[in-house]
């Protein structure tokens, strides 16, 4: 069957779902009717999309940290630390990279090995392995809503036990967690697999609970154009919304310029309300995230630091309804809970200090905005008619034309051929549009921003300079300088 | 490289589960200007495709990224198959955040060096370095 955005038959969802639970032991444990049950009583404090919908209306923004360990009890820890001593509003579990590739005896080894060495073999939490029980008990041992954070091309097992297991947030998507996270799954089937994900948390909504869900924003996480993510979040919300999906945050990982920043996280919310309502999907709660740097980091704690403390007042300029964190340990890999408390401190002193200023507005703010949403319809409307208003398809084969095309990524099936630099007030912008269906008008904005910074360095762009742009903030500057 | 001298094969890729692609693809760039052959096998690569295209292409060295932490699992065993497939004696380098977690660096390196690593990299290497150190190791007294 050609792949199409449908709400997907609850028959077929019923039929595919056998598999999905006899692929791994744990699947036997989820009984739906009984975690509709479960999910029904847990309270309203520990609901996500409750607690963002507050946040919206108040215009603030929280503070969420990434996390996870191998063990049980350990994980538990961890996220009461990061509760009790960083003060996180929400909570995540960060899933393991063996699980998010469907490698659960692998994953199993790294819990036993966990177990004999007395510390964390994995980078994230099992919950696969762990199975429904264990996943109530850690949801049960704090007081903030937790959500599921990974990479998985196929999450539909680990949305079952996680979403059984009273999980009431669910990141990632069909493209957000292909492309940047896999190597050869074709993007036709990552959708698929998603569908069946947002087909699943539609079903909760129906039966009245509902399940917070965030498209993976920042991607590759490296220099990745404003107009890319947003379009990646527009698909994946409105593939999302036709399958029952009510509440979305939709993501932009921090590029560095102040004013790219703010317009990209307005212009992220404006385009998805204009998109939702031009499909007809007019009940769905739109809130966005901001993501503190995403690429290379300072080893310095200090300038480390730093970084986080520039994402934080972003985040609170741009009234994002939540920021992510990073930690003074992220040039190091996964952080102690020390230093992930830290990180979030950090940030939560800067947004309490921000909460009361207005949006400040400006003219470079607004055309930047502009700029912004065009690019976004470009590209979102060459995709529908490459599959004949249909977005699903459309997106499938946008890929394959290089139509839309992600810097940076593993996936054979993305194009690759974007080239992003900074130009010289360090917002992103591209030296090499690939495919991407620009009109002159766009790509004359962006060659002019780029030779500007050429000229100012005495340099002609070329690929080294997107290496120094790679390098620059983990050396201590924004815009990577000549060598 | 001067001409006359060969030019030395490399396998390069990240191990294991991790789609960490940015590095990588900084490394073949920066491997590839400073004169080696780079034989790329990208992201998400097992120990057997090290191996095989070690083989395949005749490599001079092997180097091996880890970004995610479990670099640590994924990389015991590599100097084993090496040796078992015949080509024992491989220069083999790896490099990035090896372990979970902010360890002693010392005995983290000491640690991949029991392995059967010639040489391990912190995290925040620059590319330049690892080239230096295949061309002092190769005796190419001559800098690229």
């Amino acid at each position: 069957m050609q792949l199409s955005n449908k709400k997907l038959d609850w028959d077929q969802f019923l039929q595919i779902r056998q598999e999905v639970l006899n692929s791994w032991p744990t699947g036997q444990e989820v009984d739906l009717e009984e975690a509709v049950a479960y999910q029904s009583r847990i309270p309203a404090y520990r609901r996500f999309a409750e607690k963002l919908e507050q946040a919206k209306k108040e215009g603030i923004t929280l503070a969420q940290p990434r996390a996870g360990v191998a063990l049980v009890h350990e994980h538990i820890e961890l996220l009461r630390y990061l509760q009790d001593e960083g003060g996180a509003d929400l909570l995540p579990t960060t899933i393991d990279s063996y699980t998010r590739q469907n490698r659960y005896q692998e994953a199993q080894s790294g819990i036993e090995e966990s177990r004999s060495v007395g510390r964390s073999m994995l980078n994230g939490f099992p919950a696969v392995n762990h199975g429904v029980a264990a996943c109530r008990e850690v949801v049960e041992s704090v007081k903030v809503p937790v959500q599921v954070r990974h990479g998985t091309p196929d999450a539909r097992l680990l949305t079952e036990i996680t979403l059984a297991g009273g999980f009431t947030a669910y990141e990632g998507g069909g493209i957000s967690y292909n492309i940047p996270y896999a190597k050869d799954v074709p993007l036709e089937r990552s959708i698929r697999d998603w569908q069946y994900v947002d087909r699943l948390v539609g079903y909760y909504e129906e039966r009245g609970i509902s399940i917070n869900r965030e498209p993976f924003g920042p991607l590759t996480g490296t220099l990745v154009p404003p107009c890319i993510s947003h379009s990646v979040a527009i698909i994946e919300a409105l593939l999302a919304a036709e399958q029952g999906v009510k509440s979305l945050t939709l993501g932009y990982g921090q590029c560095g310029n102040l004013t790219q920043d703010v317009a990209a996280v307005r212009s992220l919310e404006e385009l998805a309300e204009e998109y939702l309502g031009r499909f007809g999907y007019h009940d769905v709660v739109i809130t966005t995230v901001f993501h503190q740097w995403m690429g290379g980091f300072p080893q310095d704690e200090s300038k480390a630091f730093g970084v986080i403390s520039w994402g934080a007042a972003t985040a609170a300029m741009a009234k994002a309804t939540k920021v992510i964190v990073k930690t003074p340990h992220e040039a190091m890999g996964i952080p102690t809970k020390e230093a992930n408390a830290a990180g979030i401190r950090a940030t939560k002193q800067v947004l309490n200090m921000l909460k009361d200023q207005p949006l400040v507005e400006f003219k470079e703010l607004q055309s930047e905005k502009e700029l912004i949403k065009a690019e976004t319809r470009a590209i979102l409307e060459k995709l529908l008619e490459f599959g004949d208003g249909d977005i699903a398809l459309g997106t499938v084969r946008g890929f394959q034309a290089g139509i839309i095309d992600v810097p940076f990524a593993p996936s054979r099936y993305n194009a690759g051929r974007l080239l992003p630099a900074r130009d010289y007030q360090g917002a992103v912008r591209l030296l090499d549009f690939g495919n991407l269906p620009f009109g002159e008008e766009i790509k004359e904005v962006h060659r002019e921003k780029i030779k500007q910074r050429g000229k100012a360095e005495g340099r002609d762009p070329s690929f080294q300079m997107v290496i120094d742009d790679i390098y620059a903030i983990g050396k201590g500057m924004l815009v990577g300088k000549p060598r | 490289m001067e001409e006359e001298k060969k030019q030395l094969t490399l396998v390069l890729g990240v191990i294991g589960a991790d789609v960490h692609a940015v590095g990588n693809r900084i490394l073949e760039y920066a491997l590839t200007e400073a004169g080696f052959k780079v034989v790329n096998i990208g992201v998400m690569a097992s120990q057997e495709e090290f191996i095989n295209a070690a083989l395949e292409t005749d490599a001079d060295a092997i180097l091996v990224s880890s970004l995610y932490g479990h670099g640590e699992i994924d990389c015991r065993g590599l100097r084993e198959k090496a040796i078992e497939a015949g080509i024992g004696n491989i220069k083999m380098y790896v490099g990035g955040n090896l372990v979970v977690g902010k360890q002693d660096w010392a005995e983290v390196e000491k640690k991949f060096l029991a392995m059967g690593f010639d040489r391990a990299y912190p995290p925040g290497t620059m590319p330049q370095q690892a080239i230096d150190d295949l061309l002092r190791d190769f005796g190419f007294t001559q800098k690229c």
